[in-house]
C-alpha cells in the first residue's frame, strides 16, 4: 500500500453520503398495475372456462363445448340393446324369437312392425288375454314392464326391437313415448287386443 | 425479528393459497373422476389395461421413457365439415343449393387437421365451382361439401342442404399442430389417464408424443423391433437401443416364435435368436394399449372411419 496516496476528496466529503428519505410512490405505477390486473382478469374470465373441469382448451365455456357435440345420428341401438337384454330378453329371448309358453316372438311380428301407437302401449300397460302373433295364438299375461323405464330408454328399446332380427320399421322417438304416456294418464288395467284395436294406428 | 408472527402468517397464507390452488382444487374437481360413456357408441371409456400392459407401465416408468416422450396432445381449435349423405329426390334444387354454398374443398394451411379427407376430382378453388362439379359430387356420396367451418356456418349450410331435400351431417374435426403431425385425432383429457398410476404426461418431446401410439402403431412386434434397434424401424430415430430388455439365446431345432425378425446388420449369429425378456413384452403391450382417441363429451369429434359409411337405410 502506498502511504503517499491521498484518499480522493469524494470519500472524505460528508455531502456525498447517500440518504434514504421517504418518497411518495408514483401514481402512474398504480395505474399501470391496475391496468395489468384488469387485462389479466378479462383474459382469465374468457379463457378460464368458469373453473369447470369439463371445459378444456380450446373450448372457452360449457356452452361452447355443448355446441360442438356431434348431433345424435339416428336412434341409439346400443342403448336399446342393453335395455332389451335387461328387461325384455328374459322372456322374449335375446334373439327376438320368443319362448314357448312365456312370450311371443318379436322377429317378424305384425304387432312390432305395425302401428307405432299400439306398440308403445303394450309395455306401458302390460298385455293380457288372447293375442295372435304370426298365425299363432298366445294367451298369457305380460306385466307393464315399460312403465318404470324412462321415455328415452323405452324409445330406444322399442326402436331396437323394430330394427333388429330382420325387422325394418320406423324408429320411435322419446317424444312419441311421452305423448302416449300422457294420453294414458292413470290407466292401470293391462291392455287387451280389443283395446289395442280401438287405438288409431 | 420484530414481526415474527406477521412473517409466519404471511408465509402460511402464501403456502396455503398455492396448495389450495394447485393441489386441493384439482383434487376436488377431477379427483373423483369415473369412467364415462363415449359419444354415440355408448361404450365405457377408458377400459382398464390388461395385466401385461399394467406391468408395462412400470417398465415405461423404470426406463424413464417419460423423460423424452410426452403423452399429452394439444388442440388449437375445432372445425366442422358438412357432409352430404343423401341427395334426396330434388336434384335441381340440391345443385342450386350447392352452387349458393360455393361448395368445394379448401383445406387451408391453418387447419392442421389429423387427416385431410380425400375429396378427389373436385376443384380446389371455390370460385370455379360449376354445375358439372356439383353433379360429379352427387355421384359419390357421402361427400364432404364444405370443410373447415365454424359450428354456426356449418349449421346454416346443413340447413340449406336439408331445405333442398338432401340429408347432411356435420362432422366435428379437432385441429392443431400436434394433430397435423398425425399423433392423434383429439386432445388428451383427464379421462385418458384414469388407469395410469403414476400418470406420466412427460414434459419434453425429444421423441414423438405417445398418447395415441397404440392406435398409430398397433403392431406389438413393431414396438419390440423398435426397442431393440430404433433405427431399424425409424431411420431418423435418436432413441437409444434398449437391448438389455432382450437376450440372445441359442435356438433349438425349431425356430422360436418369439425371436425378432431382424435384417442383416442387426441379425444375431446363425442358430441364435433375439428373444424379448418379460419386461420388453410388457412394455410393448403397454405401448400398444395407449389409445386416446375415443370421442368424449369433453373432447368431441367425429371418427371418420365410424361414420364414413352410415348404414344404408332400407329402400322405401
Amino acid at each position: 500500500m502506498n502511504p503517499d496516496a491521498t484518499p480522493s476528496p469524494s470519500l472524505l466529503s460528508d455531502a456525498a453520503e447517500p440518504h434514504a428519505r421517504p418518497t411518495p410512490a408514483p401514481v402512474w405505477l398504480f395505474v399501470l398495475l391496475f391496468l395489468i390486473l384488469y387485462g389479466g382478469m378479462i383474459y382469465f374470465d374468457s379463457h378460464g372456462g368458469s373453473f369447470n373441469p369439463q371445459v378444456y382448451a380450446p373450448y372457452r365455456s360449457l356452452a361452447g363445448l355443448t355446441l360442438y357435440q356431434p348431433p345424435a345420428s339416428g336412434p341409439d341401438l346400443a342403448r336399446g340393446k342393453a335395455v332389451y337384454e335387461n328387461v325384455c330378453g328374459l322372456c322374449h329371448n335375446t334373439d327376438g324369437t320368443g319362448k314357448p309358453n312365456q312370450a311371443p316372438p318379436f322377429a317378424g311380428s305384425e304387432w312390432v312392425l305395425g302401428s307405432l301407437n299400439r306398440m308403445i302401449r303394450i309395455p306401458l300397460l302390460g298385455l293380457s288375454g288372447p293375442i295372435k302373433v304370426k298365425d299363432q295364438e298366445w294367451n298369457l299375461a305380460m306385466p307393464n314392464m315399460g312403465a318404470a323405464l324412462s321415455d328415452d330408454d323405452l324409445a330406444a328399446v322399442l326402436t331396437y326391437i323394430r330394427r333388429s332380427w330382420g325387422n325394418q320399421a320406423s324408429a320411435i322417438t322419446p317424444e312419441q313415448v311421452k305423448a302416449v304416456r300422457a294420453e294414458l294418464g292413470n290407466r292401470n288395467q293391462p291392455a287387451t287386443v280389443d283395446y289395442l284395436n280401438t287405438i288409431a294406428p | 425479528m420484530n414481526h415474527g408472527p406477521l412473517i409466519f402468517l404471511a408465509a402460511f397464507f402464501a403456502l396455503a393459497g398455492s396448495w389450495s390452488g394447485f393441489v386441493l382444487a384439482p383434487q376436488l374437481q377431477v379427483g373423483q373422476l369415473q369412467q364415462t360413456n363415449t359419444l354415440g357408441g355408448g361404450a365405457t371409456y377408458p377400459q382398464a389395461r390388461s395385466g401385461l400392459a399394467q406391468q408395462g407401465l412400470q417398465v415405461y416408468r423404470a426406463n424413464g421413457c417419460a423423460t423424452c416422450h410426452s403423452q399429452q396432445l394439444r388442440q388449437s381449435g375445432t372445425l366442422c365439415d358438412v357432409v352430404l349423405t343423401d341427395a334426396g329426390t330434388n336434384q335441381p334444387a340440391l345443385i342450386a343449393a350447392l352452387l349458393t354454398l360455393k361448395c368445394g374443398t379448401v383445406p387451408t394451411e391453418a387447419e392442421q387437421r389429423a387427416v385431410i379427407p380425400a375429396n378427389t376430382n373436385l376443384p380446389a378453388a371455390i370460385q370455379t365451382w360449376s354445375e358439372a362439379d356439383a353433379k360429379q359430387m352427387l355421384a359419390r356420396l357421402p361427400q364432404p361439401v364444405r370443410q373447415g367451418m365454424t359450428k354456426e356456418q356449418a349449421d346454416a349450410a346443413a340447413k340449406t342442404l336439408t331445405a333442398a331435400g338432401a340429408k347432411a351431417q356435420i362432422w366435428i374435426v379437432p385441429v392443431g399442430p400436434d394433430l397435423a403431425r398425425g399423433w392423434g385425432r383429439r386432445r388428451t383429457v383427464a379421462e385418458d389417464f384414469l388407469f395410469d398410476n403414476p400418470v406420466m404426461p412427460g414434459s419434453q418431446r425429444i421423441g414423438p408424443d405417445l398418447a395415441n401410439v397404440g392406435a398409430r402403431l398397433p403392431d406389438v412386434s413393431w414396438h419390440l423391433r423398435h426397442l431393440y434397434a430404433p433405427r431399424l424401424t425409424e431411420p431418423a430415430s435418436t432413441m437409444p437401443p434398449y437391448r438389455f430388455l432382450f437376450e440372445q439365446r441359442k435356438l433349438g431345432p425349431a425356430a422360436s416364435p418369439d425371436a425378432l425378425a431382424l435384417p442383416a446388420p442387426w441379425a444375431p449369429p446363425p442358430d441364435y435368436g433375439i428373444i424379448p425378456k418379460p419386461e420388453a413384452t410388457a412394455l410393448a403391450a403397454y405401448l400398444a394399449s395407449l389409445r386416446a382417441e375415443a370421442p368424449l363429451f369433453v373432447a368431441p369429434l367425429t371418427l371418420p372411419v365410424a361414420s364414413a359409411a352410415p348404414a344404408k337405410p332400407p329402400a322405401p
